[in-house]
């Protein structure tokens, strides 16, 4: 058993993230703690392995190959496996950490700063290991070093009594479904005599001990990918914690949960398909739509930003779901377009409530009053992610939801219910985004007027208030009180939501034939 | 020796344990000791089920253990977390109890 070049060169993109963690804590080590160097160089650490990502995932072969060495964790089939799909994960992973990374170096500067990056970068990781996982237990081990990671960011901010609450209720919420799917995986474990996921695609369904060992897994992953039974932590956590790491964890690690879900039904779908038949399907396609409306319906009546965010995030997971719900590779293409786009939109929604404090905007929703007006840049950009989550035509969010219900129509059947299911609830989506829109570009003399009764975002504005058209020099107060990386961050992520959204032909040809690889060809 | 399914009875009955006391404490230590007892049992059941793997498949006896051991760990870790975190909020608070640290609402 030795290791060879090739074999430790497939590994490129978790190296540099791991050197990049290093580096980081050396840094802290030699007394750096600006947020310029530290942040920029995560970034710079995070794009060169997206970058290594996007050139394997042109270059890879088609077939999956397993590269570490059989029986390593005691599996037949070796723990990791290279495929499409899972490259297609890392990159939208390492999106959601870089997007983090470049927003956040606008944050004010101290001593935690090396701990955010490192612990970033470290989650990332983690999020790189599980897309490539082939095996049970590497996956749940994965989780946990994101789960691990992200517990300590969430609490980071060690003074502030919300962020604290926020790292304990994640704390309890993550520990215990580690320990249910790590029950589940014991059970499956027994069952079968292994716990590689390319076996248990193969294998028969010879007893109820797998089925339940599959159910608790799936508690355990539902957990991080907030669906719905499992969902009630989500919005305290994504609430409490601060702007940048709730950005994160919508965009990140959520998207892990749902592709530990995608990886592990895929071989419990096969599995059951003859045993259980349709049932499996049924239970996956109510839980989807179980997931979007408790989400939509709570998102309508919230107050503030944050927790209205939340919800729409946990609606969000339910159309995702309908991907492995399907079962078709059509509708597991949707779904990752769909979880691409969530990563762009909800990364960026985080992001801009994180800046809504150097703006002078407050917590609550109607404290957007007039921003379309008064900082056009960021309203702008806010009001394109806005439209992107309620689907509408021109935006990657339409584009990932038209595919998706599309898939779901093309199964036919019972899965028409399902797109129609999901068809109305993004009707009623559209209730809460409009809101913020027309809060936001609300005429001029409606806005001043309540704007007067809020002195720190008046004494932003400046004198004479607003103009009708947007002129430079409210751009550049704009640019100053949201830091320049912040600023072009958010910018940047509207402008890729518009052009993906017009033009998304390469990246649904990458999707699908990826997903028909994954779904046909085996993990 | 033990029979298979009286341990695996065993180690179900100490996850259902560590649920009740997850859902019935409101002690955070209490609750930490209570999901050290979920993981706990799923440990037992990795070892149980290496220790009765079928007999010449010594692949599947070892990696049982193994995985208990990775496990075991793992726990430690979490724990170690668990306690940086109740200190934390302990300093805020003064208080260990969860249900005093509801600023956050539901």
């Amino acid at each position: 058993m030795s290791f060879d070049i090739p074999s430790i060169a497939q590994y490129t993109p978790e190296a540099t993230v791991f050197i990049g963690v290093i580096l980081v804590f050396m840094l802290d080590v030699a007394g750096i703690r600006s947020r310029a160097i530290i942040g920029g160089a995560t970034s710079i650490f995070l794009l060169l392995a997206f970058l290594q990502v996007l050139a394997d995932l042109g270059s890879w072969p088609l077939q999956g190959l397993s590269t570490l060495p059989a029986g390593l964790l005691g599996t037949q089939n070796g723990p990791v496996i290279f495929t499409n799909f899972g490259l297609i994960f890392q990159g939208i992973f390492l999106l959601s950490a870089l997007l983090v990374a470049l927003a956040s170096v606008s944050e004010a500067d101290g001593e935690e700063v090396p701990t955010f990056y490192a612990l970033l970068s470290l989650a990332a990781l983690g999020m790189l290991f599980v897309a490539i996982s082939a095996d049970l237990i590497f996956l749940l081990l994965s989780v946990e070093i994101t789960g691990i990671a992200t517990y300590v960011m969430v609490g980071y901010t060690r003074k502030d009594r919300r962020a604290v609450e926020a790292a304990m209720k994640f704390y309890i919420i993550g520990a215990l479904s580690t320990a249910i799917s790590f029950f589940g995986a014991s059970l499956l474990y027994g069952a079968y005599g292994t716990t590689s996921l390319t076996a248990f695609r193969a294998l028969p369904a010879n007893s109820s001990l797998a089925l339940v060992g599959f159910g608790m897994v799936a508690v355990g992953l539902g957990f991080k990918a907030t669906l719905v039974p499992f969902h009630m932590w989500a919005v305290d956590v994504y609430d409490g914690a601060p702007a940048s790491v709730s950005a994160f964890l919508a965009a990140g690690s959520k998207k892990m949960g749902l592709f530990g879900i995608f990886i592990v039904f895929v071989a419990a779908v096969r599995i059951f398909a003859s045993a259980q038949g349709f049932a499996l399907y049924l239970a996956l396609g109510a839980l989807a739509v179980i997931t979007m409306t408790v989400g939509n319906v709570m998102a309508l009546e919230q107050t503030t930003m944050k927790r209205m965010l939340a919800y729409s995030s946990i609606a969000q997971a339910g159309y995702m779901l309908l991907g492995i719900a399907i079962d078709t590779p059509a509708a597991l293409a949707g779904a990752t377009l769909q979880i691409t786009a969530d990563v762009l939109m909800k990364a960026g929604a985080f992001i801009v409530v994180g800046a809504a404090v150097g703006l002078g905007v407050g917590p609550l929703i109607t404290d957007w009053r007039g921003v379309g007006h008064s900082r056009p840049g960021i309203g702008a950009s806010f009001a394109i992610m806005l439209l992107s989550l309620a689907g509408m035509p021109l935006t990657l969010g339409f584009v990932g939801k038209f595919y998706l219900f599309f898939a779901a129509v093309e199964a036919g059947g019972y899965f028409t219910l399902l797109a129609i299911a999901g068809l109305l609830n993004s009707a009623l989506s559209v209730f809460y985004y409009a809101r913020i829109l027309r809060y936001m570009y609300m005429p001029e003399s409606t806005g001043s007027a309540t704007v007067g009764a809020h002195p720190l975002s008046h004494s932003s504005l400046g004198v004479g208030n607003a103009p009708a058209a947007p002129a430079w020099g409210s751009v550049r107060d704009e640019i100053r009180g949201t830091g320049s990386a912040r600023w072009a961050t958010v910018v940047g992520i509207a402008l890729l939501l518009l052009v993906l959204g017009i033009y998304p032909t390469p990246i649904i040809g990458a999707m699908n034939s990826a997903a028909q690889q994954f779904l046909t060809l085996g993990l | 020796m033990i029979p298979l399914d009286e341990l695996v009875l065993f180690s179900g009955l100490l996850f259902s344990l560590g649920i009740f006391g997850v859902l019935t404490r409101r002690n955070f230590i209490m609750l930490l000791i209570s999901i050290e007892i979920m993981m706990n049992s799923a440990i037992l059941n990795f070892i149980a089920f290496a220790a009765y793997s079928p007999a010449g498949n010594s692949l599947l006896e070892v990696s049982g253990q193994g995985i208990a051991v990775v496990l075991i760990g793992l726990a430690a870790t979490e724990v170690a977390l668990g306690l940086a975190i109740v200190l934390a909020l302990n300093r805020i608070i003064g208080s260990v109890d969860v249900a005093d640290a509801m600023q956050l609402k539901l």
